[in-house]
């Protein structure tokens, strides 16, 4: 769990969704900043708000709006957890096809806000992919939509994506529509140990020209060195021939993978990587670059964090890593250069929790994208008074 | 700055603007030259613009963008001009910028499937530039061989494959854009997500009203190992249909689910020579595709189920050129609707899958009312209906009763609870209904988002929304261009 929270003058808990825009409205009115709060499991991401007059919680609100199994979608409240979602999904056959870690805390509204994923984002994509509907309550407390509740539709703006990674900063997520996949029939886990970056990068690839298709690749860092672990998902005749077409791709670059059981041990060694640290870090190069983030990321952060450990997604590109530095001004400088690094080749780290001198002394996104000027006229026409999140997200929005 | 909001400028005003920038020969004023660009494949709505300009870099775009603005000029870009929905329709007082000379694939990465694209590019001419090393562009609309990236990117163009792989905006990471004052600002992130607010996926589908795409940065995909295809006949759609919700409810993902009607599978068979059966009252053509013994697995239990189902015939191709005839018919079904009729009206309406012969009902019933026939032809995978209203406009008054009975049909997907358009646009063509699906306020706030971008409104203005609106000043520190307020009436 995030060690962050935020101190608010007030704190509310609608019932319902329209106790919910009540209370944006109230908050219109006397021009009072609003931050909204699910399970707070993301609460270090981006820059702590600079003023909180009413803490909105979305505790209460946590129906299940409209579950139609033949057509895979679900619309759900804001405050639903997707621990519980899945739990209503699972007897039909059914999941919202993301997993990040902390399920059985984390909302959909939260998750939705901080552009989450896990490991399967490699099959599934994001949330992006996922979502095909949502309803928001706006600065001024008016209640609208954007998408549908069909998983094909070009009518009208995004405004469903939009809301993906916008840390609520452009309104409240009321509900969500999301497209939903099919539980597999059969899973298969693989794990290749001892893997030098190189390695790691070229069974991938291997897996790519091989016409694999994992659910998930995920490489724990553990002595500077990884294990690798490859998921199949599907029916058992396909993830059987798979997965054993995997080994012997292993087996021809020198390594040998050995069969593990389940996906809950997926699951467990992620969020043990993932749920780590005072302070914690995504980072993201290309996939061909995985070596300069080993070598001038990882290698250099883990040094100067204690304890440090970190999860590689290699296909995404992406690397989370967290631990408890002792020296503050060592981190500041190795996330410093591991930034530099990165965004070199086209990548960035984000500082996602941090405290304290190292909280203080970097930035958490790193450099503006050339495209920050339409994200503030963006903001401006949604929040014209900036009352929402304020400050919180890039470049102080 | 002139405002020269009032005087419509001459032809040899406008070539003097745009000739410099583009060269002469790309720079059309002729009246009679410029009617090729009247209308895109909304063909009933015509439009002549000012001047078509046809840059070949962004810079040139962003040069011709500023000039447009100097004169106040509305602004239209057009990629092939294969849009349903008209969403490349001219404005009068306009220009068109017409990108069909940025053509270039401008580069490929492999390893980390991207591929940086021109907006002229055709789609199909992606996949085919990168089939040698075992790759392709996912999103096929039925227009692929003709239409270009760019459109694609404009109207989030779906196809018969997006069932499994996504649309345009799933496909699409990062993109050179010139915005409406000409700046030039790249979004989205090659590889990593970019950091803040989405915008990229906000420009996909936004029908040339944000921004024109000068370069687009798309993922490419392994081609998968195996493809199985097979068609089956069903006694009605309602067999039809129940067999794709039961295929879907074994945990299958088909890469693609086509239903045909009747209606359809007469025309395609007179058009194209396909043996399919004309004595069945529906057919399904479908594709399962991914690593071997899982496609296997899937294929087999598939058509299981179509038997199961009331399938009167399953037919499995027997070579990739069988499979190729299948998918042809498929794909050139709207063309052959010439051969059973002399005109028709494209219709896109989704609706959820599983209300699919019952909104076919629905709609057989609509048109029996009117003495009026519908072909359906569709991807029933994700309920994306395209009926297909015939009438003969020899006849009086059978082009206006289509016309209505085509929008009665979007009401109905709208009282589904679906949408009033899967992948065509919602363009000129409608603009009416979108206050029908959506209320003021969703309107409102998705103007929002136009006004975030192109506050003088000079991006093709009169489309997708149903009432005129305007910008108005953002407060706060955020000022606007000087040159808003020279901004363009006209609807929307």
């Amino acid at each position: 769990m995030s060690a962050v929270s935020f101190d608010a003058g007030e704190s509310v808990a609608p019932a319902d969704l329209e106790e919910a825009a009540e209370a944006l409205r109230e908050a219109a009115s006397r021009h009072r900043t609003v931050s909204f709060l699910g399970g707070g499991t993301e609460l270090g991401l981006g820059y702590p708000p600079q003023r909180v007059d009413v803490l909105v919680r979305t505790a209460g609100l946590t129906r299940i709006v409209e579950y139609a199994p033949a057509d895979m979608t679900v619309t759900v409240e804001a405050g639903l957890t997707l621990a519980a979602l899945q739990e209503r999904l699972e007897p039909q056959g059914q999941r919202l096809a993301l997993d990040p870690p902390l399920a059985t805390a984390a909302t959909l509204g939260g998750l939705l806000a901080t552009n989450a994923f896990g490991p399967r984002r490699a099959r599934f994509g994001s949330l992006r992919d996922l979502i095909v509907g949502v309803s928001l309550i706006r600065a001024d407390g008016a209640r609208v939509r954007g998408g549908g509740k069909v998983v094909k539709n070009v009518a009208g703006f995004d405004l469903p994506k939009l809301m993906v990674g916008a840390l609520g900063t452009l309104g409240m997520i009321a509900t969500a529509t999301f497209r939903l996949h099919p539980l597999p029939a059969a899973v298969r886990l693989l794990r290749v140990a001892d893997c030098e970056a190189a390695r790691v990068r070229a069974l991938c690839r291997a897996s790519v020209a091989a016409q694999l298709e994992p659910a998930a690749l995920l490489a724990l860092r553990a002595g500077g060195h990884y294990s690798l672990h490859v998921l199949f998902e599907g029916f058992e005749a396909g993830v059987a021939e798979q997965a054993a077409r995997f080994a012997r791709l292993a087996e021809a670059s020198g390594a040998a993978a050995e069969p593990l059981e389940g996906a809950a041990t997926l699951a467990a060694l992620d969020r043990e990587a993932r749920v780590h640290g005072s302070v914690r870090l995504r980072l993201a190069a290309p996939p061909s670059a995985l070596e300069t983030l080993d070598r001038a990321a990882l290698l250099p952060l883990e040094a100067a964090f204690g304890e440090a450990r970190a999860v590689l997604y290699p296909s995404l590109g992406v690397a989370f890593m967290g631990g408890f530095p002792a020296d503050p001004a060592a981190a500041v400088a190795a996330i410093g250069q591991a930034r530099a690094a990165l965004e070199s080749v086209g990548g960035h780290l984000v500082v996602t929790e941090a405290a304290g001198d190292v909280a203080q002394g970097v930035d958490p996104f790193g450099t503006l994208p050339g495209s920050f000027a339409l994200m503030a006229q963006l903001k401006a026409r949604f929040d014209p008074e900036r009352r929402l999140n304020r400050g919180r997200f890039l470049g102080n929005l | 700055m002139q405002d020269l909001a009032e005087a419509v400028p001459t032809s040899e005003d406008l070539a003097a603007e745009f000739a410099p920038i583009v060269g002469a020969r790309h720079c059309i004023t002729e009246p009679s030259e410029l009617r090729t660009y009247e209308c895109d494949g909304l063909t009933g709505v015509r439009v002549r613009p000012l001047a078509v300009v046809l840059p070949a870099s962004t810079a040139e775009v962003a040069a011709t963008v500023k000039a447009a603005r100097r004169r106040s000029l509305a602004i239209v870009a057009r990629g092939s001009g294969t849009g349903l929905s008209g969403g490349a329709l001219p404005v009068a007082r306009g220009i068109v910028v017409g990108l069909a000379r940025m053509n270039r694939i401008l580069g490929v990465d492999f390893e980390n499937q991207r591929a940086r694209i021109q907006p002229g590019v055709i789609n199909l001419d992606v996949s085919r530039a990168i089939a040698g090393n075992g790759y392709y562009y996912a999103p096929d609309p039925s227009s692929q061989s003709i239409c270009s990236i760019g459109g694609n990117v404009a109207e989030n163009s779906g196809g018969a494959h997006c069932l499994k792989y996504g649309f345009t905006v799933n496909h699409v990471v990062a993109a050179t854009v010139v915005l409406a004052d000409g700046e030039i600002v790249e979004l989205g992130g090659e590889h990593a997500d970019a950091l803040g607010y989405d915008l990229m996926s906000v420009l996909v589908g936004s029908e040339g009203m944000l921004g024109i795409v000068t370069e687009a940065v798309v993922r490419i995909l392994r081609t998968p190992e195996l493809t199985r295809t097979f068609f089956a006949t069903f006694p009605s759609t309602d067999e039809a249909g129940t067999c794709v919700s039961s295929i879907v409810a074994h945990g299958i993902v088909p890469a693609a689910v086509e239903m045909m009607d009747a209606l359809a599978i007469e025309a395609i068979v007179k058009a194209t020579g396909v043996d399919w059966p004309l004595d069945v009252g529906a057919a399904l053509l479908m594709d399962v595709d991914g690593p071997r013994a899982e496609v296997e697995h899937t294929a087999a239990a598939a058509v299981e189920i179509a038997t199961s189902c009331g399938a009167l015939e399953v037919r499995v191709p027997k070579d990739d050129a069988e499979r190729a005839l299948m998918w042809k018919g498929r794909k050139g079904a709207f063309a052959a609707m010439g051969r059973i009729s002399p005109n028709y009206y494209v219709q896109d309406g989704v609706i959820p899958r599983s209300e699919i012969s019952r909104v076919l009902r629905e709609i057989a019933e609509l048109a029996g009312r009117e003495g009026l026939r519908v072909a359906n032809v569709f991807h029933a995978g994700d309920g994306n209906l395209h009926p297909l209203v015939l009438y003969d406009a020899r006849v009086p008054g059978e082009a206006r009763r289509a016309e209505e009975v085509s929008g009665e049909i979007l009401r109905i997907c709208i009282r589904y609870g679906g949408s009033i358009t899967g992948e065509h646009g919602v363009g000129a063509d409608k603009a009416v209904y979108m206050g029908e699906l959506f209320g003021d306020r969703d309107l409102e706030t998705m103007h929002w988002v136009r006004c975030a971008f192109d506050p003088t409104r000079s991006l093709n203005p009169g489309k997708v929304f149903p009432t005129p609106r305007l910008c108005g000043d953002v407060p706060g520190p955020y000022v606007a261009h000087p040159s808003e307020r020279s901004g363009l009436a006209g609807r929307g």
